[in-house]
């Protein structure tokens, strides 16, 4: 079983959902990257979403596709993605992190030998968003030759028989968009999502983890309740960093807090005192 | 790699799960109408009637001769409703989108071609209109952004990336994401997932059907060589593929050299790319050794693109078309020498296919035909030009 997979199962047995932070590799500086994983991991995150920047991220909004340029701009390249990875191992980050991108990194390095260098660094999974099944089967055996598990996504207009196949060849959880667009906070979790979590939950018995639009705890109280196992927080954790001038540990302070909140709505037994 | 939509090892469906469904219906809705007499006889109608075809096949007897080569024919795009080939396109998928339950269009546009040509049919068919046009080329083709906004279009300025045709594309995409229950995305070029380049080609395929034919009239023969330039590739594959079986036809395609290739800043991604996966499609790229797209440049907003339609990136891997770049200055001289000698003054795109066409033509030789797309009039490009030459 890897180590994703432990996760969610521990966390059902617990009745708890997974806490999952989206963090874009190398914004402020891939020092700024390390410390941001250990405090999430510090505020009960239970698995990370490291992002490889891309220059044409069409399926985020604004506030990653900033994240991405500020990265880029500052000589981001593919080794610092490992190279930050290795770090945070050695720095006892014992977390499950999702390496999430889009597919031409990828391809440029080649599939075999880009899962065969996030195996040795110590991660536990990929995701290319603009991958979908049709053009997945490369990704697929390179992971799995590396034992890596390969997240997938599904849409609200994803059918059910699409869906079908998508769980079944996804490994570790499938990644459930809650609406219908880009990446982007927002207040409260549209009709979609629901309808989307409970539709997935009645396909297949994968983990689903809901995301795009996550920001408050809110939201994820309504998520576990409709079946999700877990929930993706991004752009607006990213606003919390990006939109300060305070010095570098104050504004982690302010990201622990809050990631620690919305891990705390992820647990079985706030619900009840709620 | 052996799915639908691909053109050798090139093409594809490289598109995120929230637009697939959409794209899905697209395919459906695609395939069923282009087999059906009466969408055909209506896009044929208006095709005629409203966009002017056929476009003349001119014989260009004065630059033929200042060339001193084989005979140049243009294929008269510039001449069709609002002065470029892609009203062929527009026209093909705004009928489509009609048909299909959609009420409103989007579309992205760099030199402002497209997105006059899809705010010309949308305001034809009564359809609400936005464009995505890139900050930059929206200072370089102010006329065009003006004209969209007559035709009742929005014009949305985006200011991310490189702030051209490419984040264009992006943004467009992202809006569809969220509209595509109710919203078409016309994409203007060969690029895109399936079935986008399959799509655009059959809408451009019109101007090699009637060159063949218009050709057959003047001198009983096919003619030797084809010319067009290369951005996406839309009007080049529009006027090659009819002729992709016939082997003696040789096809050369110009793509934007800008600066020159040493420099860095230029727009070849054949030329000059390297295989990779971008806006739906695996074809060839301009990025870097980490796969990052790069920032491209060409005097002409309409090739300034970093990727290529992932059937041109099959032709030329297989060798049935040949590409060669042409820069900013060779296609700016070729602007003036069409000018002058024929009174038509190009836009700055079909300038770069002016040039390789001499270029085809010395090399061919007298009592051959070339066949040159000259996919817009210059109109859009006059001002960018005397601004350029120090003339304003």
């Amino acid at each position: 079983m890897s180590a994703i997979a432990k996760v969610f199962e521990n966390l059902k047995r617990a009745g708890d959902g997974a806490y999952i932070p989206y963090v874009c590799c190398g914004d402020r500086g891939t020092r700024f990257t390390t410390g941001l994983v250990k405090r999430l991991t510090c505020a009960g995150a239970d698995i990370v979403e490291l992002g490889l920047p891309f220059s044409d991220p069409l399926a985020d909004g604004p506030t990653i596709q900033s994240a991405m340029v500020r990265a880029l701009s500052s000589g981001f390249r593919t080794q610092m993605l490992f190279d930050t990875i290795s770090t945070v191992r050695s720095e006892d980050v014992k977390v499950p992190i999702v390496v999430m991108t889009y597919y031409n990194p990828i391809v440029r390095m080649g599939e075999k030998a880009f899962c065969e260098n996030l195996s040795k660094v110590g991660a536990d999974a990929v995701l290319a968003v603009d991958l979908p099944i049709e053009e997945s089967s490369e990704l697929d055996a390179a992971a799995a030759d590396n034992g890596l598990d390969v997240i997938k996504l599904v849409a609200p207009t994803t059918g059910d028989e699409r869906a079908r196949r998508i769980m079944n060849s996804a490994s570790g959880f499938v990644y459930a968009v809650s609406v219908s667009g880009v990446t982007g906070a927002k207040d409260s979790l549209p009709d979609t999502a629901l309808a989307l979590l409970k539709r997935l939950s009645d396909i297949s018995a994968i983990p689903v983890a809901l995301g795009f639009g996550i920001s408050n705890r809110r939201q994820v109280m309504n998520a576990m309740s409709a079946g999700a196992s877990g929930v993706v927080e991004g752009s607006a954790l990213i606003s919390i960093y990006s939109q300060s001038s305070l010095e570098e540990d104050a504004l982690l302070d302010l990201v622990e807090k809050h990631a620690r909140e919305l891990k705390n709505a992820t647990k079985q037994t706030l619900h009840c005192d709620e | 790699m052996t799915g639908e939509g691909y053109f050798g090892r090139f093409g594809g469906f490289y598109a995120p799960e929230v637009l697939v469904y959409s794209l899905k219906e697209l395919q459906a809705g695609y395939s069923k109408l282009s087999r059906d007499p009466g969408f055909k006889e209506e896009l044929n109608g208006l095709l005629s009637t409203y966009a002017g075809r056929p476009t003349p096949l001119y014989c260009a007897r004065r630059l033929s001769e200042k060339i001193g080569g084989a005979t140049i024919y243009l294929k008269r795009e510039d001449l069709a409703h609002t002065g470029s080939h892609k009203i062929n396109n527009a026209l093909g998928q705004a009928l489509l989108a009609k048909k299909t339950g959609r009420s409103r269009i989007i579309a992205e546009t760099g030199a402002g071609q497209h997105g006059v040509a899809t705010a010309t049919v949308s305001a034809l068919l009564g359809l609400d209109c936005e464009i995505y046009m890139g900050e930059v080329d929206v200072e370089r083709q102010k006329l065009n952004c003006y004209r969209m906004n007559l035709l009742g279009a929005k014009v949305n300025v985006v200011k991310s990336g490189s702030r051209t045709l490419k984040d264009s594309i992006n943004e467009a995409m992202r809006d569809y994401a969220s509209t595509s229950d109710h919203t078409h995305y016309l994409i203007g070029s060969v690029v895109g997932p399936h079935p986008y380049p399959t799509m655009v080609r059959d809408f451009q395929s019109v101007i090699g059907a009637e060159t063949k034919d218009q050709m057959a009239s003047a001198t009983g023969k096919l003619p030797d060589a084809l010319v067009a330039c290369v951005g996406g590739g839309s009007n080049s594959i529009g006027l090659f593929h009819p002729f992709i079986d016939d082997r003696e036809v040789q096809m050369f395609g110009a793509e934007a050299a800008g600066e020159g290739i040493d420099t860095g800043s230029h727009s070849a991604s054949i030329v000059a790319g390297k295989e990779g996966v971008l806006h739906g499609s695996r074809t060839l790229i301009l990025q870097d050794e980490n796969g990052q797209v790069s920032e491209t440049a060409s005097v002409a907003a309409g090739l300034d693109y970093p990727a290529v339609g992932p059937e041109h990136a099959f032709l030329n891997c297989i060798g049935r078309a040949a590409y060669t770049a042409v820069t900013d200055r060779e296609a700016l001289s070729a602007f003036h020498l069409l000018s002058e000698t024929e009174g038509i003054i190009p836009a700055l795109e079909s300038a770069h296919a002016i040039h390789l066409a001499a270029n085809v033509a010395r090399e061919l030789g007298p009592d051959k035909n070339v066949v040159v797309s000259l996919s817009g009039r210059g109109d859009k490009d006059v001002d960018q030009v005397a601004r350029l030459e120090g003339k304003s």
